[in-house]
């Protein structure tokens, strides 16, 4: 045990200490503290941002602006975009068609991750504003047909542009197309772009089987009959083995055979044992 | 002379006051109140037109709570608690006894991390509850849109509940590093807040350090992405409520992010309070 | 713990100087200006003062709470600062406040633990060092809801719960009243007479006289007079009488009797009671225990 003091005799003016030199540690210390955990970070943060494509998280031109307000949000995007959307449900139902439209931009500026804020943005601004507004006009009795078929159109072109926007955040979404191909066909009555949206759906990882025979379908309406058979011919395969659509869709190659009046010969002969089974994931 | 090594126990003494502290004050149990009647009362917002799955709404209540009044305990505890020592002269006492800085300093964030993962695990255990009866009664509802019967899982809640927390606990060690050389608690308050931001927006900083227009905006960028944690990494468990399973590597790889970071602050927190004038 | 080798002061301080930066312009103000001192062991020491002249200031550096700018320090050999330093010292801060959510038992139990007591020992010696302050009473009530004298004795309980050697009491009696003031003395000569060392600030000079057995004083920061109480205060070449009253005549005659034997009377004067004896005669509360066991 020592009984000498261990201070030495300094100048008394050595003290009154700056707090530089602490600062300079701290700060020394956060960034090799950051440095030797990018380590860490780096790994598993590429990979999160890989998955989140919707994020969009990166800083480049227009999308810096909206990176820092989902940034800032953090954790709290997706309770903040839940409760806008329950203040949307609150003015949908009040028929108050500016206030609408501004939250559902806003929702899906706040949260542009779940699908459902897309998809019923396009179906209340493609439905339900149009109705809206033919009310607003007058009722579906007094507005002149033609006047209310301008009003869909316009409506549903906003929609499409509202799910154009949804699809820079969510490429290949089946759901998306599906959608599009909805209001064209039933809003803007444009077949064939409904076809093609059709087909787009189905070409979409997890894209629905009956999108493939809407596609069909709608080709056969436009009058585009050996299309629509060579599409069902080379979409019949694909099909899992013994599942009712995969024979309705045969019936339907029956069918145009026959309309086309295809010769026996030449007519499409599942493959042998059945088909191969589940559509493949990507095509 | 008769050695006095670094104790755990008083470290853990100090903790449990600290915890015993917040536990007694009024601001603590309301921001607790709060998060949970939120949390519960989410029932109530049944009758609206979503269009997708409830459970995810629920969840991401939940988890928001957590994490947007978390913060705010997080921040407000650390700043109460360590200047409520300062200001009422009551670390004059205790560490006038035979007491290391650095065991203050361990006993203080014990308590505040205990604080935060009380409130975690209430929060949890409460949004566990309320999303098991909701999908109950929507699996009598619409069988049709559960085909595999239950799609949440317990442990997947408590691994988010517990990322959520590993967030507060950095947030807390930073706050408390404020907290050590800062003169006031409002200082620390808002220092704290201002750390949150800039945590959230740290990836961005990242990114323009890579790819920025001037050097100058570049070194900003690049220092501001070294000395602050990215806490964008710790969102990894945000769609738990779409039954989406939590990856428990993941789990485990920002645990060691955090771990590394608590550390770090801790330690940096005991050097600059370590000759602070009393 | 060990005792110190025999001459190891209780507590040295050599030339000690402390400077705060006051202001945005960081202007110096000396608040201890190159004091030595020297605590023997077993004594009890007063530490004077007018108001701002350092004494609340040293007792921190000898604490280690703060740094000095120069000069050195020692607790029984220890050097100040360090945590060793620390262990067999209780202290009791000036104006104390306390753990507001802590009923006085906690408090006390909880400074127990800190200092490293533990098991069953803990709750038996808490309540015993409470007994000493007058509080068993108040124990198991908020100390957000203790008086001013109250939180100076629960203050008092937690400096001593871990026995310590030496005790450092920065104004025990400030907002005490005089039958606790006079049980804090005897407290602190029932400490004296158990070995301890006990270091004092108090504006009482009266009650400093009383206890202690060396004082210093302190005048903005530097030591201006130091000495044992009684050569301090002790006039020796005087002696009073007190009698019951004499006439004049009577007086005369003393005074005769005086000169013959070479002596003069100087003053005659009727002596007045103190006011804290006619109060602690009339309070006659009983002051808190705190001899028999003693701490
Ligand atoms: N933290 C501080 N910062 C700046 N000045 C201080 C600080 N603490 C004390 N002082 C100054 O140091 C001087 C000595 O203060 P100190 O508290 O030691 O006096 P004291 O003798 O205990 O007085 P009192 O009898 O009023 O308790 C005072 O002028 C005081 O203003
Ligand atoms: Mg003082």
């Amino acid at each position: 045990m020592s009984s000498r003091p261990v201070r030495s005799q300094s100048t008394v003016s050595a003290n009154v200490k700056s707090r530089l030199p602490a600062l300079v540690v701290i700060i020394g210390g956060l960034a090799l503290t950051g440095a030797l955990l990018r380590l860490v970070e780096a790994p598993l943060w590429t990979v999160l941002r890989a998955e989140q494509p919707a994020l969009r998280l990166d800083s480049t031109g227009a999308a810096a602006g909206q990176g820092v307000t989902l940034g800032l949000l953090g954790g709290f995007r997706a309770i903040v975009a839940d409760f806008t959307w329950l203040r949307l449900h609150v003015l949908w139902e009040q028929r108050d068609l500016p206030a609408t439209d501004t939250l559902l931009r806003l929702v899906t500026a706040v949260d542009p991750r779940p699908l459902y804020f897309w998809v019923n943005g396009a179906r209340i601004i493609a439905f339900d504003m149009t109705a809206w507004r033919i009310a607003a006009a007058g009722g579906y009795d007094s507005v002149p047909e033609a006047r209310q078929e301008r009003i869909g159109a316009e409506q549903a072109r906003l929609a499409i542009r509202r799910l154009e926007e949804a699809m820079t955040f969510h490429p290949a979404n089946a759901a998306l197309w599906v959608e599009r191909a909805n209001i064209e066909l039933n809003r803007l009555h444009d077949v064939a772009a409904a076809a093609a949206s059709y087909r787009r759906a189905w070409e979409q990882p997890g894209g629905p089987d009956y999108a493939a025979r809407l596609h069909a379908e709608l080709l056969k309406r436009l009058g585009r009959k050996a299309e629509a058979l060579a599409w069902l011919v080379q979409l019949h395969p694909q099909l899992p083995t013994g599942d009712e659509a995969t024979e309705i869709v045969l019936g339907r190659i029956r069918d145009l055979e026959k309309d086309l009046q295809v010769p026996a010969a030449r007519s499409y002969r599942p493959p042998p044992g059945g088909p191969p089974g589940a559509k493949p994931g990507g095509r | 002379m008769t050695r006095v090594p670094f104790s755990f126990t008083r470290a853990r003494l100090i903790g449990q006051n600290t915890l015993l502290e917040a536990s007694r004050q009024k601001l603590f149990s309301f921001l607790l109140l709060l998060a949970l009647s939120l949390v519960a009362g989410a029932q109530g917002f049944r009758d609206f037109n979503f269009g997708a799955p409830e459970l995810k709404f629920l969840a991401d209540l939940g988890y928001g709570a957590m994490a947007f009044f978390g913060a705010a305990l997080t921040v407000a505890a650390t700043a109460q608690l360590f200047f409520s020592e300062i200001e009422n002269r009551t670390a004059l006492t205790l560490l006038a006894k035979p007491v290391w800085r650095a065991e203050f300093i361990l006993g203080k964030y014990l308590g505040i991390a205990a604080v935060a993962a009380v409130f975690c695990v209430l929060l949890t255990g409460l949004l566990a509850a309320v999303l098991w009866a909701r999908e109950g009664s929507l699996l009598t509802e619409f069988p049709e849109a559960f085909p595999h019967g239950r799609t949440l899982h317990f442990a997947d809640l408590v691994a988010a509940g517990y990322v959520q927390w590993l967030k507060l606990a950095v947030l807390a060690a930073f706050t408390l590093l404020v907290a050590s050389f800062s003169q006031t608690q409002l200082y620390t308050v808002v220092t704290g807040f201002f750390v949150l931001v800039i945590c959230h927006l740290q990836y961005l900083a990242q990114d323009a350090s890579a790819r920025g227009d001037s050097v100058f905006a570049r070194a900003v960028a690049g220092a501001i992405g070294l000395l602050f944690p990215n806490f964008q990494l710790f969102n990894l468990a945000e769609n738990v409520g779409a039954g989406v399973a939590v990856p428990w590597d993941r789990v485990a790889h920002v645990s060691v992010y955090a771990l590394g970071y608590v550390v770090a602050a801790g330690a940096l927190a005991v050097y600059s309070f370590r000759k602070r004038e009393i | 713990m060990s005792a110190g080798p025999s001459g190891t002061p209780a507590i040295e301080l050599r030339g000690l100087v402390k400077d705060f930066a006051v202001g945005l312009r960081g202007v110096k103000l000396r608040a201890v200006d190159h004091l030595s001192l020297r605590v023997e062991p077993g004594q009890v020491y007063g530490l004077l003062g007018p108001n701002g002249s350092g004494k609340s200031t040293t007792i921190k550096i000898i604490l280690g709470l703060l740094e000095p700018t120069a000069g050195e320090c020692a607790v029984f050999g220890v050097p100040g600062g360090r945590v060793e330093a620390r262990l067999a010292v209780g202290y009791l801060p000036e104006s104390p406040y306390f753990y507001r959510h802590l009923t006085g038992r906690e408090l006390v139990q909880f400074y127990a633990r800190i200092c490293g007591l533990s098991g069953a020992r803990v709750p038996a010696r808490v309540a015993e060092v409470i007994g000493w302050v007058g509080l068993t009473e108040a124990a198991d009530r908020r100390i957000g809801t203790y008086s001013k004298g109250m939180l100076q004795r629960i203050g008092l309980a937690q400096a001593l719960v871990h026995d310590p050697r030496l005790v450092i009491l920065d104004e025990p009696t400030a907002g005490v009243d005089p039958v606790g003031a006079a049980a804090i003395s005897a407290l602190i000569l029932n400490l004296k007479a158990q070995g301890k060392t006990v270091l004092i600030t108090s504006h009482l000079l009266a009650q400093i006289e009383d206890i202690c057995d060396r004082v210093a004083i302190l005048d903005r920061g530097q030591l201006i007079l130091e000495g044992a109480v009684r050569e301090l205060v002790g006039v020796a070449d005087r002696q009073a009488l007190v009698v019951e009253p004499l006439s004049p005549v009577q007086l005369g005659e003393l005074r005769v009797w005086l000169a013959a034997r070479g002596r003069t009377l100087e003053a005659v004067e009727t002596p007045r009671a103190r006011l804290d004896r006619i109060f602690l005669d009339h309070v006659g509360r009983t002051a808190p225990a705190k001899r028999e066991g003693g701490p």
